[in-house]
């Protein structure tokens, strides 16, 4: 039989990409993912002055510029701490950043829940709802971000953080307006998206509890249990987080070895035939995002899934849609112990370093983001950004194929691959910044 | 003529006088009856325009700055260098010194040495702002142009007038000894050469 | 156009971040909002028309929204330059509404290849070459990105048909007519030349050092608040003058000064006038300006 190759182009994935697919006797042998447009980000910040990337480098993102701000200033800090200047946040100011943090990831995780995962599997399996799943997205994620921006102004596109710490100085009464959105989230999360207590959800540790779920997450997780696609999508089986967050400390995760990483090891480089560039640790291929953070955390039902699943579309979703329920309940305990009276700037006005090179990591919704800054006399000579979808989308090396198409070779049709392809929560603006 | 306009001119006359008479005698010295005897009118007449002594004094200051900042601007509208600004503004004030010195000398001598008569109403630079505006205006053209190195508004302004006005306070002492226009060249140099980008 | 059927309304992207989809789905009153319209296609809500179909050029649009930086050539969907589909779609359309500052003047992404990207009709100011052809049917809705209310302004008029005052860069003046100043809770200390401590903190004016556009920025940033609960000068940050045609200038963070003096004046507001209330105000001293807002006992 001989080998045919179809082109698809997918949207609403925060842009568009196109996938070649080549089958080879029925079954998917290897995937092209291309995107589009270099849009030049790196290259426009060259030659501005150092801070202006805490405004340039968000609208890298519609979807995850909040991280892209904290990883900037991250950037900034390491490379004056580097250049003998201590730049020491006040927990306040480090707290208000996790919380914004948090807020930006759980919007970003339920809109790809009910805008993409949930319409896309109903329509894959063909058991269309009735639901207007659009009206749940927006719902909440408009809360969650209205609660961001009583401590950074507005979502999106802030440019609240700064070296040092963040420019807002909250009074309780911004405090409990978060507090009290926060609790409209967890509201959201028992009564619509699980059906159970916050509590009891965080409780649930293996895979013989999982029937205690019930509501939209509870639906997926019987949709795909239902059509035999709790198997589907498993790729290398390899796990890494660069930046330490309240979900995982940084790490790598190969089968059950845990081990600590450097990204100094990082390596970005060109592709065939996209604008997408590349990245390996030490030369392998990893996945980046929630999955990795549930395995390079242990947590322990992410672990009971992998176990039984592997990293599969099932444990890959999970990951995912858990991390909500993770985040709320961390944010809940971030606001109750925000100390007011402290510095939110604690860098003195007017101290700045001229000539510096640093490195900052977060871990945003899609995985490890990394910028690197060098400043010369003030002004940027070279910004290097690493999106966590250059690591799941790559092509790959020579050894073996990509994150994302290694979950997808094998599989017999273009809308399998395709959901499999969705549950990365590709983001395409971030790869082809 | 409109008994507003004589108000205005009768107003400025009892200014100049007090102005002059402030500064020969000392604020201190001077009364309301010297200065209102000085413009054959009476004491109450007086007390009509100005409320109080005090009030007077701060009218001259704002006077005065107005005239010079007058001046300054007329500078400012030209299309001159720097380095020329700065020497027709060297010019103009040490000339104002010369043919007027009861304005500069009631600067350096009244509003100066007199602080609490100031103090409710013409704090910091309210009453002077005539004159500190155009300077503002013509460090700001200056430095956007290029001309000027770009610093803290003071410590140019400091440097820019406080070399003028100890100048003047010298010429008053007597202890120069040239006439005061002979300096206005190596001065204004001075000057350029110590703001220029 | 308040008669059925509805208007079809068709949410395009060119080169973009997303900013401005993701800015228009918190808006609270969304879906009542759009039931004004049959949705044809959107970047990331349902539509009854697919990317296909939209790259084909075949479906119908009245009302285009245009998101992203505008380029002749070179800037391809699935082998279709996005430009043809643009002149394709604003051809049909009744009304195009430029969403955020890239589609309006350029903005960021203009600055990686300056002499072929621009806004729709705008080139940071100027009116480009396809501004005759699409002005009568122009609203401009710079920002970056852009506050969904104003988003919502421009549809609700469109759908009651009510017509929209514009200014001379088809920007609503009831959008645009303020400045981002206006309403900023730091107006007191603009007016008493108090600039702030440091970052991080509510009291003090962000315009003398840390750079703020506000004063001259057009914009309803802080009487339409963002997320309906804050704006940027709220909690501190300066505006960046996103609104407006030259966005992003350089060194965001720091005020231009020439001896002190900020080199932009308020908007309108001649220098004369501003330095002569400067030098007035910077004279006294008020105690309760240089205090805490509040004081919370330890």
């Amino acid at each position: 039989m001989k080998k045919i190759q179809i082109r698809q182009l997918i949207e609403k994935i925060e842009g568009e990409a196109e996938l070649d697919f080549v089958f080879n006797k029925g079954k998917i042998e290897d995937v092209k993912i291309n995107f589009g447009f270099y849009r030049g980000i790196e290259e426009i910040l060259k030659g501005k002055d150092a801070r202006d990337a805490l405004v340039i480098t968000p609208r890298v993102c519609g979807i995850c510029n909040h991280a892209h701000l904290l990883t900037a200033v991250r950037a900034i800090e390491d490379g004056y701490r580097k250049a003998g200047v201590p730049v020491e946040l006040s927990s306040k100011a480090s707290d208000i950043r996790e919380f914004t943090l948090a807020c930006e990831l759980i919007q970003n995780h339920v809109k790809w829940l009910y805008f993409t995962i949930l319409p896309q599997l109903e329509l894959y399996v063909n058991q269309k709802s009735e639901e207007n799943y659009a009206i749940k997205a927006t719902y909440l994620s408009s809360v969650i971000t209205k609660a961001l921006a009583i401590f950074a102004g507005q979502w999106p596109h802030s440019s609240y953080a700064v070296p040092g710490g963040v420019t807002c100085d909250p009074t309780h009464l911004d405090v409990m307006q978060a507090t009290s959105l926060l609790d409209e989230s967890i509201t959201f999360f028992e009564q619509v998206m699980t059906g159970i207590s916050l509590d009891r959800y965080l409780a649930i540790d293996s895979v013989s509890n999982l029937d205690q779920i019930e509501g939209d997450f509870g639906r997926l997780l019987y949709l795909l249990g239902s059509n035999d696609m709790a198997e589907i999508g498993q790729s290398h089986d390899r796990f890494i987080v660069f930046g330490d967050s309240p979900l995982s400390k940084a790490g790598k995760s190969i089968v059950t070895n845990f081990a600590k990483v450097d990204v100094r090891y990082v390596k970005e480089s060109i592709q065939k035939g996209t604008v997408a560039k590349a990245v390996t640790y030490k030369e392998r291929l990893y996945e980046v995002g929630p999955l990795a953070r549930g395995m390079v955390a242990k947590t322990p039902i992410v672990k009971s899934l992998h176990k039984r699943y592997k990293d599969s579309v099932l444990t890959r979703i999970f990951a995912r849609v858990h991390e909500v329920a993770q985040l709320l309940d961390y944010s809940k305990t971030l606001l109750q112990n925000l100390q007011l009276d402290e510095l939110s700037c604690s860098l003195v006005k007017g101290i700045q370093v001229d000539t510096f090179e640093g490195t900052g990591v977060v871990e945003a919704a899609r995985g490890s983001l990394i910028h690197t800054t060098t400043v010369k006399e003030g002004l940027i000579s070279n910004y290097e950004i690493i999106t966590p979808t250059q690591w799941n989308l790559s092509h790959g090396t020579k050894e073996e194929s990509g994150i994302a198409i290694e979950a997808m070779i094998d599989t017999s049709s273009i809308d399998e691959a395709t959901f499999i392809f969705r549950a990365f929560d590709v983001c395409s603006v971030c790869t082809t910044q | 003529m409109k008994i507003a306009e004589k108000k205005a001119l009768k107003r400025e006359s009892i200014i100049q006088t007090a102005l002059q008479l402030f500064s020969k005698n000392g604020f201190h010295k001077t009364t309301i009856p010297d200065i209102a005897s000085k413009l054959q009118m009476s004491v109450g007449n007086l007390y009509n325009y100005f409320s109080s002594k005090d009030i007077l004094a701060q009218e001259i200051i704002k006077y005065t700055s107005e005239a010079l900042g007058e001046k300054i601007r007329e500078v400012n509208m030209t299309e001159a260098t720097a380095e020329e600004k700065i020497y027709q503004i060297v010019s103009i004030y040490f000339t104002m010194a010369e043919e007027k010195p009861e304005m500069i000398e009631y600067f350096l001598r009244v509003y100066l040495s007199n602080r609490e008569v100031f103090s409710d109403g013409c704090e910091g630079m309210v009453c002077v702002s005539g004159f500190i505006t155009e300077i503002m205006i013509f460090f700001d053209d200056s430095v956007s142009s290029g001309e000027l190195r770009n610093q803290d508004f003071f410590s140019a302004f400091g440097l820019f007038m406080g070399y003028l006005g100890g100048m003047v306070f010298l010429k008053g002492e007597n202890v120069l000894p040239k006439g005061i226009e002979h300096y206005i060249d190596d001065i204004s140099r001075n000057i350029y050469h110590a703001l220029k980008a | 156009m308040s008669s059925s059927p509805k208007p079809k309304l068709l949410w395009l992207q060119s080169i973009t971040c997303n900013g401005n989809t993701h800015s228009f789905l918190n808006h609270p009153d969304l879906f009542s909002i759009l039931s004004h319209f049959e949705m044809i296609h959107h970047p990331v809500l349902e539509g009854s028309a697919t990317m296909q179909d939209v790259l084909a050029g075949a479906v119908d649009c009245d009302v285009l929204i245009l998101e992203g930086s505008f380029k002749e050539e070179g800037f391809l969907k699935a082998g279709v330059e996005v430009s043809s589909l643009i002149h394709t779609y604003a051809n049909k359309a009744k009304y195009i509404i430029t969403a955020g500052t890239c589609a309006t003047f350029g903005g960021i992404f203009k600055q990686n290849d300056p002499e072929n990207i621009s806004g729709l009709c705008f080139d940071i100011e100027e009116k480009t070459s396809r501004y005759v052809r699409y002005a009568p049917k122009l609203i401009s809705l710079p920002g970056c990105p852009m506050h969904p209310k104003w988003m919502s302004y421009v549809l609700l008029m469109l759908s009651h048909g009510k017509k929209i005052e514009i200014d001379n860069l088809h920007r609503p003046v009831e959008l645009y007519g303020y400045t981002v100043h206006t309403g900023c809770t730091r107006n007191e200390y603009f007016e008493w030349k108090i600039d702030t401590e440091n970052y991080g903190f509510k009291e003090g004016c962000l315009f003398y050092e840390q750079g703020c556009q506000g004063p001259y920025t057009r914009g309803s940033c802080n009487k339409i608040l963002w997320n309906d609960t804050s704006s940027k000068t709220r909690v501190g940050t300066p505006c960046f003058g996103c609104t407006e045609p030259a966005f992003p200038r350089i060194s965001l963070h720091k005020t231009k000064t020439n001896m002190g003096i900020p080199a932009k004046m308020p908007m309108g507001v001649p220098r004369r006038a501003y330095l002569t209330l400067t030098g007035v105000v910077k004279s006294f001293k008020i105690k309760r300006f240089s205090e805490r807002l509040m004081e919370y006992d330890k």
